[in-house]
């Protein structure tokens, strides 16, 4: 055990909080659930690309810098502590990326990853379905192949594709055995979304910004190659990318701790010192925030020695979640009256506030994740 | 950076685990409550062999000359299988404010058990199996022999952990050249990392018993109700974990933050020795209500350990004021 960082995590990290402090944009860019906003977030990208930031532990031919899961949370904390805007690109470059890198054909890796590492291609991911939310398993959207074998031929409708509005591309998995039922006969498939016979209707979220959308599929032709992973394989691809949703790299710790940071901050600014209540709870989720770094650089040591994180990512996801909507509540707890103006100085927590909420509900909503923990980390009898 | 225990320092630990699975069952558990002695010298002997209890003491007193990231793991096997008597205490808070004295050979070989009463505590924790106690005076510690002083026992909620009041404590003993806070802190993270240990164990109980016990037709783990229940100790437990293993870390290191990161570690093992041990009993139903069933002898060492060397309410008041600024 050594927690202390060695000279070459050390200079990493320098490195990284020099390019943030010299570019990071001084005034917070419009929310990216806006069409401007998304375009700002789009060159703000563009920009971290050029300073081979965008993508760090991807292989430097793709644009990374093949950090280590360890460099990547050092860069993840200077991120975060720099202010830096929210990451408009992460569908791709954390969640799809790293499966066209295990996945990928060499021809998929060429074609997507530079322009993904670039965001001259943003990407919205399409899972779920009107009937198929937590029960993922029951997609019905289908794929049937062209008569010459060459294109899939998709129709069905796909909700709540979060950046769908404005992005570029999308991913998700299509029924391409009519006969199949469940996890069987599942394709994971990529296309444009500019794609002659897709619809993309936007839906208002809670705070009114259009951070989703419905995708509707009318005999949408995309050529076969676009298959990731092999036809038939969708669920296990999915539940790869899903992982990395779940597991260290949607949500790195260093964003709740620069939350909490900010809210102890609020709290010695104008906090009540008599109010051992908040105080104590202030406190609490310093130690959640703290403790939820620590369980990550314990994770992430474990990686880089070989082991294996399974299920036990669903640990984190409750964790997280739960963590960012404790925090905000406090916070608009301490803000009071101000804690109801959708404007002025405290907008980014009432916002912050709205946001948190969903963590419970996207990528798999906590129940399930306490589902999964209870049958394979618990190893409890299936329900 | 590098957050894990070495190749040794695991291979130590899945040894102890292994002997006290083999030797140190429940059923040996139930057999000390019952003999009233709050002790087991078979245990302990095979502890000193092995070198458990001077993990903590240098060479020169005879001891394996480590440090508290090496011992942090040991202690929680022994909380595992809930080793009754003042293991932890002897092993950490003993080896640390004993060094380099005469006692430090016998912490080393066995003879000398240690007990500590740092935080004013009322009931003083086996006084009737330690050579030694350790008391505080102004910012220094005191090591008086117990057979010097008169001990008046009170019963208490875990037979493994049998108490008593002291009287005739005000003078005599020697002052040990140790920081009176360093000891405090190492027993509030022994007693933490004990802790997680106990309650990995109530986990493992419960969840062999939800395997087990069949109602409408399927095993009540299968309920989901029953699922969740678990699913949340277990995320308690989960995240006091690197808590507790980052607190050795400090210990070991002398680091600046050293007292806000055991009382951190010590907040959070509580709590999370609380939520398990609540909710073993939930799903044992009734039988978990009895004094038959194993889980007793566990929960009520967790509930004996929870306010032991400070409960969470002052450990987090510790970390307020670290974090916060003293009020
Ligand atoms: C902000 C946001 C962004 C999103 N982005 C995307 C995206 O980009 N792409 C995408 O495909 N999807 C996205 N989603 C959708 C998200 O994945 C689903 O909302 C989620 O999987 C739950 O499905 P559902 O909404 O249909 O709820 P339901 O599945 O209908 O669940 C409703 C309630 O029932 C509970 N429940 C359901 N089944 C069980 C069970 N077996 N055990 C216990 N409780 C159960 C749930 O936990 C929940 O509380 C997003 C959602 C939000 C809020």
């Amino acid at each position: 055990m050594d927690l202390t960082e060695t000279p070459d995590e050390q200079a990493f990290r320098a490195e990284a909080r020099a390019w943030l402090e010299a570019n990071v944009p001084a005034e917070p860019l419009p929310s990216f659930d806006t069409a401007e906003g998304f375009e700002l977030h789009r060159q703000w990208e563009a920009k971290l690309y050029e300073g081979r930031w965008s993508a760090v532990s991807w292989p430097a031919e793709y644009g990374g810098r093949d950090a280590d899961y360890l460099k990547w949370l050092i860069f993840e904390e200077e991120y975060w502590r720099s202010g830096a805007p929210g990451r408009v690109s992460q569908n791709g470059i954390f969640l799809l990326g790293p499966t066209i890198i295990e996945v990928g054909t060499p021809e998929q890796k060429a074609r997507f990853l530079p322009a993904m590492a670039r965001s001259d291609e943003i990407w919205a991911q399409a899972w779920s379905e009107p009937d198929a939310g937590s029960d993922m398993a029951s997609i019905r959207s289908k794929g049937t192949l062209s008569a010459d074998g060459s294109e899939w031929i998709l129709n069905g409708q796909k909700i709540w594709a979060s950046r769908a509005a404005w992005a570029d591309w999308c991913f998700g998995i299509f029924r391409t055995d009519p006969e199949s039922s469940r996890h069987k006969g599942l394709t994971f498939i990529l296309m444009p979304l500019d794609t002659p016979g897709i619809t993309v209707r936007p839906i208002a979220q809670l705070d009114g910004d259009t951070g989703f959308a419905e995708i509707f599929f009318d005999d949408v032709r995309v050529p076969v190659e676009n298959t990731l992973g092999g036809v038939g394989n969708g669920w296990s691809v999915a539940m790869a990318t899903a992982g990395f949703e779940r597991g260290v790299s949607l949500r790195s710790p260093a964003r709740f701790n620069v939350a909490v940071e900010r809210l102890i901050k609020l709290w010695i600014r104008i906090g009540d010192p008599d109010d051992d209540t908040m105080r104590d709870a202030v406190t609490d989720l310093w130690m959640q925030a703290e403790g939820y770094r620590l369980h990550t650089y314990m994770t992430v040591t474990k990686l880089l020695e070989g082991g294996h994180v399974g299920s036990e990512s669903s640990l984190n996801k409750i964790f997280w979640s739960e963590m960012d909507v404790r925090a905000h509540e406090l916070a608009l707890q301490l803000l009071g009256p101000d804690a109801e103006r959708m404007d002025g100085a405290h907008q980014r927590w009432v916002d912050g506030f709205l946001f948190s909420l969903s963590g419970p509900i996207y990528a798999g909503t906590n129940e399930i994740q306490r589902n999964i923990i209870a049958d394979r980390v618990l190893n409890l009898p299936r329900g | 950076m590098k957050f894990s225990f070495n190749h040794d320092q695991q291979q130590f630990a899945a040894g102890l685990r292994e002997m006290l699975e083999r030797e140190f069952t429940a059923a040996h558990l139930r057999g000390v409550w019952e003999s009233g002695t709050g002790h087991d010298p078979a245990v302990w002997a095979r502890l000193a062999d092995m070198g458990v209890l001077s993990m903590m003491l240098p060479e020169s007193d005879g001891g394996m000359g480590g440090d508290f990231v090496d011992t942090v793991l040991l202690v929680e096997e022994l909380g595992r299988a809930a080793v009754p008597g003042p293991v932890f205490e002897t092993m950490t808070v003993g080896a640390l404010a004993l060094r380099g004295t005469t006692w430090a050979s016998g912490v080393a070989d066995g003879s000398v058990a240690v007990t500590a009463a740092l935080m004013g505590e009322r009931y003083v924790p086996h006084t009737d199996v330690a050579a030694l106690v350790l008391l505080a005076d102004h910012q220094s510690v005191r090591a008086l022999e117990t057979a010097q002083l008169q001990t008046e026992s009170v019963e208490g909620i875990d037979h493994g952990r049998r108490l008593a009041t002291l009287s005739g404590t005000d003078s005599g003993g020697h002052f040990l050249a140790v920081d009176l806070n360093e000891v405090i802190d190492a027993g509030a993270l022994a007693s933490a990392a004990y802790l997680l240990g106990l309650s990995s164990r109530m986990l493992a109980i419960a969840g062999d018993y939800a395997r087990d016990r069949r109602q409408f037709g399927q095993p009540i783990g299968s309920f989901q109700a029953v699922k969740h229940l678990m699913a949340d100790a277990l995320l308690k437990v989960e995240f006091a974990r690197p808590a507790v293993y980052r607190a050795a870390w400090s210990h070991a290191t002398g680091a600046d933050t050293r007292s806000r990161d055991v009382s951190m570690a010590k907040a959070l093992a509580s709590e999370a020795a609380q939520k398990a041990a609540r909710s073993a009993l939930q799903v044992h139903g009734a039988i978990g209500y009895t004094w038959e069933c194993d889980l007793q002898l566990f929960m009520k060492k967790a509930w004996a350990l929870m306010p032991a060397w400070g409960n969470a309410s002052l450990h987090r008041r510790r970390v307020s004021d670290a974090v916060l600024g003293q009020r």
